[in-house]
């Protein structure tokens, strides 16, 4: 078990290692030259040379690599080119706001999304299941900036039921804040979810085993809830560690509407200004990010079905 | 279940009354006290006035720092701030400025010559701050730039209450650079003190100082009571949310969470200028800023000034005003409307494809040539480029219209090897025709890389004209030179002009003595809330 894991985090930092590697050569490969963004467009040639000098972006690539690698691996993910404040910082302050939405979608995920995909797989063609495929076609075709401005009109503008934008002073203010939001990135999930489930669900329920538990008499709860849902986990564990990998990485869309200072937004505003250490430093954190996530869920997995750790 | 849904549609879609929810208590002088609520769609990068040039961290720095002079409430007349008075000797380089008495920080301590001088020399020995070239006139300036010195030989405080500053030529415009907030005092143990966290400690000699922070989403903003000017500000606070979209923004207006809106997004612009209810509280000023497209005259075709013409004439700028519903101003030259220089006895290429076609048969550009246009990817660039290529497609020219973003534009235009026809923009940071005719059409301003002047035309005797205009002290003399060199630049024609924009905002009702500033844009000096006895909103 223990080479299992030590194995899994030797793939881990490969593959961050790969994502940082990669970003840092696309960045470079963008045809804007991050000390006239900084500059902006009244500076002159002897002004903007005088940036690139002080920021290391008149030397080499390589040289400008290990610089910035050499950086990393002692934790300083350098400053941000527009706000002259240390990355690590600025990403600091904007991971707790992103893990706070990101936790309450998945948490929305799982309890609208498994008790739907429940409903639909113990009623098969019935009007339950057709009104589930329904909505989660619905929710997994609505694009997000789409739901959102219209659930923003509705609930917020119209209603006056939740903020219109904003994050809130903390405790029950932040999460009045953090609803529509989360409901708003929740959607797609609880769609996945629901689908994952009814399709698992149904198909763990059409098993001997289940058929046999019937037969004894077992009740129809215990065998959907205790049988055959444990059972039908092993997508939903590999979906939730996809989502939270990538929700951490930051909902730039869903963070743009409704005015939530997360990494998604973050990271927007530093592609939009070329500022390359907020570009990378945001793009290190998604990648462990995901990188982790994925490492949990494969532990997760083997926890739940001894036989893959055979494997 | 099904009741309750039909009647969330009902509810969802019915007209709501959008009319005004509060009005004035119609107070006739204004009155102190209150909070005034605002946001901005960006974000507060620093409130460092060494570094802050960004739009949003300069409408930050507005309340924060004072200078040695200022603009007048609504206009941009130059009037006394810190200095109570200044002089230009005779000799036409040597400034004086005369502090106020008794000035100090917003921390009590008082405000001093030298720490104009500290503030300046700050920004020419920061490698990375963007203010430095303003400041090349002053005499020993390179030598800081260059790191030869630390000491500014040009700025000398002569006393306590008195600064001179001294230049290599006379130069009329310096006194507005004064204007910027990089020129506010700065102490230097308090920036000793700070360091790198100066960024979110200003020490405030404006009318407001910093209150809490929450950075990328709110700021507050509270009352300076060692302001120089005890009858100024009116308001306690302003609390002044970040990265609040401006569709949002507006929502967050009509519901009564804002007390203005900023630069009103189409749909809600076309709507509000519709209803009377609201036509007293919209504020509209042209903004200082020019629009249109670059041409690259060393290259064919645009090296031909017939072809430059050509475009200029099929461009039809009524589309441009459409198309923005009417906030524009369709322009002749670079130089906004009310600028010392701008001729206004020009008047814009009007929209002509017939002598456009004929140009362009004389120059020998055969129908069916085609052009790239580089544009900003953006919804009013890729906007503003369809019309245009609508307009040249009219005249027989084939466009192919290229979408970048603002950083790669930025880049690209300035250097030799980049496109030859593309979007240009400029925003004057103060208001005299050297920072837009030096900058962008004198050849000094040519370069491989990074070019202010990326149309490349290089003209003799405009260079000439401008360097005269720029140090001439006569100001009847001045204009006229600058009205000659809009002249040339109209015949010439480096760039198709295409309109200078106009901001609209709005407030509350009960928000008063709130003007947009043709240069600050957003100046909460003199603003102040007519509200009841209890400082609560009436309702309509």
């Amino acid at each position: 078990m223990i080479r299992l894991v030590a194995r899994r985090i030797g793939w881990a930092l490969v593959v961050i290692w790969f994502v940082i590697t990669a970003t840092f050569l696309l960045t470079a490969a963008i045809p804007a030259d991050p000390a006239k963004a900084l500059l902006g467009p009244h500076a002159d040639e002897a002004a903007v040379e005088r940036v690139r000098a002080h920021y290391c972006l008149d030397r080499g690539l390589f040289a400008q690599y290990g610089c910035w690698v050499g950086s990393v691996i002692k934790g300083d993910l350098g400053e941000s080119y527009r706000s002259k404040r240390p990355v690590t910082e600025i990403l600091a302050d904007r991971i707790w706001p992103t893990v706070q939405l990101a936790l309450a979608a998945i948490f929305l995920q799982l309890v609208i999304g498994v008790p739907l995909g429940i409903l639909a797989a113990v009623r098969r063609r019935r009007w339950p299941d057709r009104a589930t495929t329904v909505v989660t076609l619905l929710a997994q075709s609505a694009p997000q900036f789409f739901l959102g401005t219209l659930i923003l009109y509705v609930f917020a503008y119209r209603f006056g039921w939740f903020p219109i934008s904003g994050y809130g002073e903390p405790g029950l203010d932040r999460l009045w804040h953090l609803v529509l939001p989360a409901c708003t990135l929740a959607s797609v999930g609880i769609a996945y979810y629901a689908r994952a489930i009814r399709s698992e669900l149904g198909d763990v329920l059409g098993e001997d085993y289940i058929r046999t538990a019937r037969a004894k008499g077992v009740s129809e709860r215990t065998v959907v809830l205790k049988h055959a849902l444990r059972n039908s986990l092993g997508p939903l564990v590999t979906l939730i560690g996809l989502d939270l990998g990538v929700l951490l990485g930051g909902a730039v869309v869903v963070e743009a509407i409704f005015a939530w200072p997360g990494l998604g937004r973050e990271v927007l505003q530093a592609v939009l200004e070329v500022d390359l250490p907020l570009i990378l430093g945001t793009v290190v954190v998604a990648a462990v990010a995901i990188a982790v996530a994925n490492m949990l869920v494969d532990l997760v997995l083997i926890w739940l079905d001894p036989r893959l750790r055979d494997r | 279940m099904r009741i309750a849904a039909l009647v969330l549609v009902v509810c969802a879609c019915g007209a709501p009354d959008r009319d005004p929810r509060w009005r004035g208590a119609g107070a006739k002088t204004p009155r102190r006290g209150g909070t005034l609520h605002v946001a901005t769609n960006d974000q507060i990068k620093s409130l460092d006035p060494t570094f802050a040039n960004d739009e949003v961290s300069t409408y930050a720095a507005q309340p924060l720092f004072a200078t040695l002079v200022t603009y007048a409430p609504t206009s941009a007349e130059l009037v006394p701030d810190l200095a109570e008075r200044w002089e230009l000797d005779a000799d036409g380089v040597t400034y004086r400025f005369h502090l106020r008495d008794k000035l100090v920080y917003a921390d009590g301590t008082p405000i001093v010559a030298g720490d104009f001088k500290y503030s300046l020399e700050r920004a020419l020995r920061a490698a990375d701050s963007p203010f430095y070239p303003y400041l090349v006139d002053v005499v020993g300036a390179g030598d800081v730039i260059q790191g030869r010195a630390t000491d500014c030989a040009g700025i000398v405080a002569i006393s306590e209450r008195e600064l001179q500053i001294r230049l290599v030529r006379p130069s009329p415009s310096f006194v507005f650079i004064l204007t910027m907030k990089f020129a506010t005092p700065q102490r230097a143990e308090w920036v000793a003190q700070w360091g790198d966290q100066l960024r979110r400690h200003p020490l405030a000699s404006g009318p407001f100082i910093r209150g809490d922070w929450d950075e990328g989403t709110k700021i507050s903003f509270v009352r300076n009571t060692h302001y120089w000017d005890p009858s100024q500000p009116y308001l306690d606070r302003i609390e002044m949310l970040e990265n609040i979209p401006r569709d949002t923004q507006f929502l967050m207006f009509e519901r009564g969470e804002l007390d203005t809106a900023e630069r009103l997004s189409a749909p809600d612009y076309v709507w509000i200028v519709g209803q009377p209810a609201w036509q007293p509280y919209l504020h509209q000023t042209a903004l200082m800023r020019v629009f249109g497209a670059r041409m690259n005259v060393t290259k064919w075709p645009f090296k031909d000034v017939r072809v430059r013409r050509a475009l200029n004439y099929a461009l039809d700028k009524s589309h441009t005003v459409k198309l923005l519903n009417n906030a524009a101003v369709p322009s002749h030259g670079m130089l906004p409307p009310g600028m010392l220089g701008r001729d206004d006895g020009l008047v814009p290429y009007p929209h002509d494809p017939a002598t456009a076609r004929k140009l362009l048969a004389e120059a020998g550009v055969p129908p069916g040539t085609e052009l790239t246009y580089v544009t900003q990817n953006d919804e009013q660039g890729e906007t503003l480029a369809a019309s245009l290529k609508g307009d040249l497609e009219d005249v027989g020219l084939i466009v192919n219209v290229q979408l970048v973003s603002f950083a790669t534009l930025s880049t690209i235009s300035g250097s030799v090897d980049g496109p030859d026809f593309s979007i240009t923009s400029w925003v004057g940071d103060y208001p005299d025709p050297t920072n837009f005719l030096d900058v962008r059409f004198h050849s000094r301003a040519i370069a491989d890389e990074n070019a202010t002047n990326d149309t490349r035309y290089s003209n003799p005797e405009l260079d000439t004209l401008l360097d005269a205009a720029r140090g001439e002290l006569d100001p009847a003399k001045r204009t006229a030179m600058y009205k000659r060199a809009e002249r040339i630049l109209y015949d010439d024609a480096p760039w198709i002009y295409d309109y200078h924009p106009v901001t609209t905002e709005v407030t509350q009702p009960y928000v008063r003595g709130f003007e947009l500033h043709p240069i600050w844009v957003r100046d909460y000096t003199h603003t102040w809330l007519d509200l009841d006895a209890n400082g609560e909103r009436i309702p309509r």
